[in-house]
């Protein structure tokens, strides 16, 4: 790898002439040291919000859904809204690594180990919803087909809520092998650096590795069988979730865009979640030199890409309404867009569609401030999106007399705030134990993205080597 | 090597081909058919499958600049020959937009003023079901493909005699580039719905557009294939290795799969909501066309599937050679399917206009490609691979001053 010629036009990747030495210690310290009191206080936020969301969910099993706003004609609101915004978020970890490892994207180092962490804590807060919202959590075992304890009564098959959730404990799984995959040589890296108990714990989760040849090898073999794997799984988990929705008949979900527009909006909102934690780990841990204002560049890109597919799909399906002849989805695009909820679907389309085009600019997708306001906005701009979808359709059915206007209760608003403290505690927990960045896979790229070898402040042997080779 | 050269005996071939297409065309035009349909249709279906060949090779030009990929660099000028056919494809395009104003085809049911009269659905579709859009659309939006073609090629053209301070040319690229993307992507739709979905203009599909834009892109990976695999027997690009075949054949086996996975997301939302309006396009397709239906899932994906799977068959160029031409093949169907049931419809409706009851058999040249239909595809592959050939020989088929070549030359995985 290191033998092959970079593009003299590339921007390094590491900065800060980085050893290898000093790589491990920079990256490895964050782990060792006592926090600080950011850390604590952090800490103590998302805790008083798990508490918050541990508290309604409490509610909502002891008194069943009445604790919520639902009514006859809207069965779903915040809980699926919210379990679908997770779902998405869950997307970027596995793009991140299995997608871009296949196009060798060297940039993905930088942020896939947050990134994999943050899907995997992403996808336990989506499925939650699941799970309370039929309201008696004591039967929800009925959810997994097991065979020859029920008699004749299954799940149904043909359900794609039962699709659902095949595709997300499939993706669980292999999100959680593929992460930890990765993380085996850091905690090795991590054991060999410390001593009694610490050194036992990072001993036992680092299987014995060795960093032998063979071990190198087997991680490399395993890591691309998983990537191959994964990528397939990046499409089908918000494909499946976006057949609860377009097998339907209900104007405005059943529409067959669903599948490939719900994966790139997926992509989005989990780029822009990686945006927001990245800028914030970067700054609190002392990190810009392993993630760049090269790295936050092309996440921007992303982005901008990912907020423009979604663009697309938008208007197709608002053109496609109107070809369509049919009214009732002509009536179905008109209630979006000018009915009750004009505020969601304009909050959608300004926060996912033009406002993304900021970053056009050069200047603004490498300014971290902007990065940091973009991606909260495409966070609430994607959980309008679901929001749209489900809670504007739902308020007004086939049915006039039973058009009603949902908002929900402080007990769902409570349990979205516990996801997002659930989230963050497991988020700032990982910081606390395993290296943010991937140590090794830093190593790996450094002698063709480290500013010593490559770009404007490289060492002039090494330069010359490296671009007159051809 | 690095200059190609246009061989005498090359066009005398690609002549040849071109011959066989007009032949058939003429053929098919003394036929009797009052309203040319087998021929217009034929004309639409390669009209369209070619210039979508090359406005998905700017597009993934686009896509490369703008992701800063560096492997495919040796062989860039093959698709920016291919983006040049846009110039070709436009002047096709027009002809059919002005047949539906001259009214010497018949193709699109909505261009019936009679019928539009009487069906509520065309009627209120008329404000964009019309010559007139049909006409300006293609226009606009494929002039604004080859301005962007031509941009590119004119800037990697210049890169080569000098690339500028500080790659100066390549980063002018990027511009022209990255906006290149989003102008395919809104645009490539409209066309899409204009040119192909509205040959069964009371369908509609929110996905058609992306799905049948997919069956373009694996036909240009396919024709890469097959176009750099013959300039390789012809002893040019000796720096095109196993690595950069073995890339293409991993975009090969990727997009094949993701056309699958458009197609079976179109169909199986269709027919999981059974809304009879949208499952007859379906079952037309199932009942009529079963080979095709069928065969199309085969070719277009079981077959590559099962080929390119395996590492080392993406690394062999006759494999590569064949799947490719299989594949290409597929997807000239997947565009033939597309097509010719609803233009049978619409001929059909309007030839029994006068009388009591019209034919409903499926007419020669429909259910099936015949000779003839495989004629006009030889003519215009032999009219594609003449122009792309063209343009190469015009310049050094290695862009010599691009930044990424020599990470390209240096290619390995």
């Amino acid at each position: 790898m290191s033998h092959s010629p970079v593009s003299p036009i590339r921007a390094p990747l590491v900065e800060g002439h980085k050893t290898y030495h000093q790589i491990t210690e920079d990256l490895s310290t964050p782990t060792e040291k006592r926090p600080n009191a950011a850390w604590w206080g952090a800490f103590a936020v998302a805790l008083t919000f798990l508490t918050i969301g541990v508290i309604c969910i409490v509610l909502t099993i002891w008194d069943g859904i009445t604790e919520w706003n639902l009514n006859r004609t809207i069965g779903w609101g915040w809980d699926i809204t919210n379990f679908v915004w997770w779902i998405g978020i869950g997307h970027a970890g596995t793009l991140i690594s299995a997608i871009l490892l296949l196009f060798r994207q060297k940039w993905r180092t930088g942020v896939n180990r947050a990134a994999e962490a943050m899907t995997i804590f992403a996808v336990m807060c989506a499925a939650l919803f699941p799970a309370i919202h039929v309201g008696r959590i004591w039967v929800v075992f009925f959810f997994f087909p097991y065979p020859n304890s029920r008699g004749p009564l299954w799940p149904n098959f043909n359900s794609p809520l039962l699709w659902d959730l095949f595709a997300i404990s499939t993706y669980f799984t292999v999100s959680l092998l593929f992460w930890y995959t990765g993380l085996v040589p850091d905690f090795a890296t991590l054991r060999d650096r410390s001593k009694g108990l610490r050194r036992k714990m990072y001993n036992f989760v680092s299987f014995g590795w060795t960093g032998s040849a063979k071990h190198w090898q087997r991680h490399e073999s395993l890591s691309l069988v998983l990537a191959g794997l994964a990528t397939p799984l990046v499409l089908s988990v918000h494909t499946i979730v976006s057949f609860d929705f377009a097998t339907s008949v209900i104007p405005g979900w059943h529409t067959t865009i669903f599948p490939p527009y719900f994966v790139a909006g997926a992509i989005f909102s989990g780029f822009a979640m990686v945006q927001t934690l990245m800028v914030i780990t970067r700054k609190v841990l002392n990190l810009k030199q392993y993630i760049t204002l090269e790295h936050i560049e092309s996440m921007n890109k992303v982005i901008l890409l990912t907020g423009t597919i979604v663009g697309v799909a938008y208007l197709t399906e608002l053109f496609i309404s109107w070809y369509s002849g049919y009214i009732y989805e002509q009536f179905a695009f008109f209630n979006r867009a000018l009915g009750p909820y004009w505020w969601s679907y304009f909050g959608m389309m300004l926060c996912n569609v033009i406002s993304p085009q900021l970053f056009w600019s050069k200047k603004i997708r490498r300014s971290v401030w902007w990065t940091f306001f973009m991606s909260i906005f495409v966070n609430i701009g994607m959980w309008f999106e679901r929001f749209v979808i489900i809670a504007t359709t739902l308020a007004r059915d086939y049915l006039p007399s039973s058009w009603s206007y949902y908002s929900p209760s402080w007990v769902e608003i409570g349990i979205f705030l516990g996801t997002l403290g659930i989230f963050f505690t497991f988020y700032l927990l990982f910081t606390r134990l395993a290296p943010v960045v991937a140590v090794a896979e830093i190593k790996h790229i450094l002698k063709s993205a480290g500013d010593q070898y490559i770009g404007k402040d490289a060492h002039h042997h090494h330069s010359s080597e490296i671009t007159q080779e051809s | 090597m690095n200059t190609f050269t246009f061989e005498r005996s090359q066009r005398m071939f690609l002549g040849t081909l071109m011959g066989i297409g007009l032949l058939c065309a003429i053929i098919l035009l003394l036929q009797h058919d009052p309203l040319k349909a087998r021929f217009w249709s034929d004309f639409l279906h390669n009209s369209v499958f070619f210039s979508g060949i090359a406005v998905m090779a700017l597009f993934f030009m686009g896509a490369s600049i703008t992701g800063m990929a560096g492997w495919y660099t040796v062989f860039k000028r093959v698709w920016e020959s291919f983006s040049l056919f846009l110039i070709v494809g436009i002047i096709f395009m027009i002809i059919l937009g002005l047949g539906n104003y001259l009214g010497f085809h018949h193709l699109y049911h909505w261009n019936d003023a009679e019928t539009v009269a009487d069906d509520v659905l065309l009627k209120g579709k008329s404000h964009f079901l019309n010559k007139g859009w049909y006409l300006l659309g293609t226009i606009v939006i494929m002039g604004g493909w080859i301005y962007f073609a031509r941009k590119l090629r004119a800037l990697s053209l210049e890169e080569d005699q000098d690339p500028g301070h500080d790659f100066e040319k390549h980063r002018k690229m990027r511009v022209w580039a990255a906006a290149v993307l989003p102008f395919i992507g809104f645009s490539s739709a409209a066309v899409i719905w204009l040119w192909v979905m509205s040959v069964d203009p009371h369908w509609y599909s929110t996905l058609f557009a992306w799905y049948s834009a997919a069956s373009w892109f694996v036909a240009m990976v396919a024709m890469t294939i097959m176009i750099i695999g013959y300039l390789q027997s012809k002893g040019y690009y000796p720096e095109f290795n196993r690595d950069h075949l073995h890339d293409l054949g991993k975009f090969l086996f990727a997009f094949s799969i993701f056309w699958t996975y458009l197609w079976f997301s179109q169909f199986m939302l269709i027919w999981y909501g059974n809304v009879g309006e949208e499952t007859t396009y379906f079952f037309t397709r199932r009942d009529h066309y079963p080979v095709l239906f069928y065969g199309n899932l085969v070719i277009n994906f079981v077959l590559p599937f099962l080929i390119l799977l395996r590492n080392d068959t993406k690394r062999k160029l006759g494999t590569m050679f064949f799947v490719s031409g299989l594949v290409f093949f597929g997807h000239w169907i997947d565009y033939f399917l597309m097509i010719k049931p609803g233009v049978l419809h619409t001929t059909q409706a309007l030839s029994a206009a006068g009388e009591d009851h019209g034919s409903h058999a499926i007419a020669a040249g429909f259910g099936m490609p015949g000779f003839l239909e495989i004629g006009m595809m030889l003519g215009f592959l032999g009219l594609f691979i003449y122009m792309v050939f063209w343009q190469l020989s015009k310049a050094s088929l290695i862009p010599k001053n691009d930044p990424y070549l020599a990470e390209s030359l240096h290619h390995h995985v």
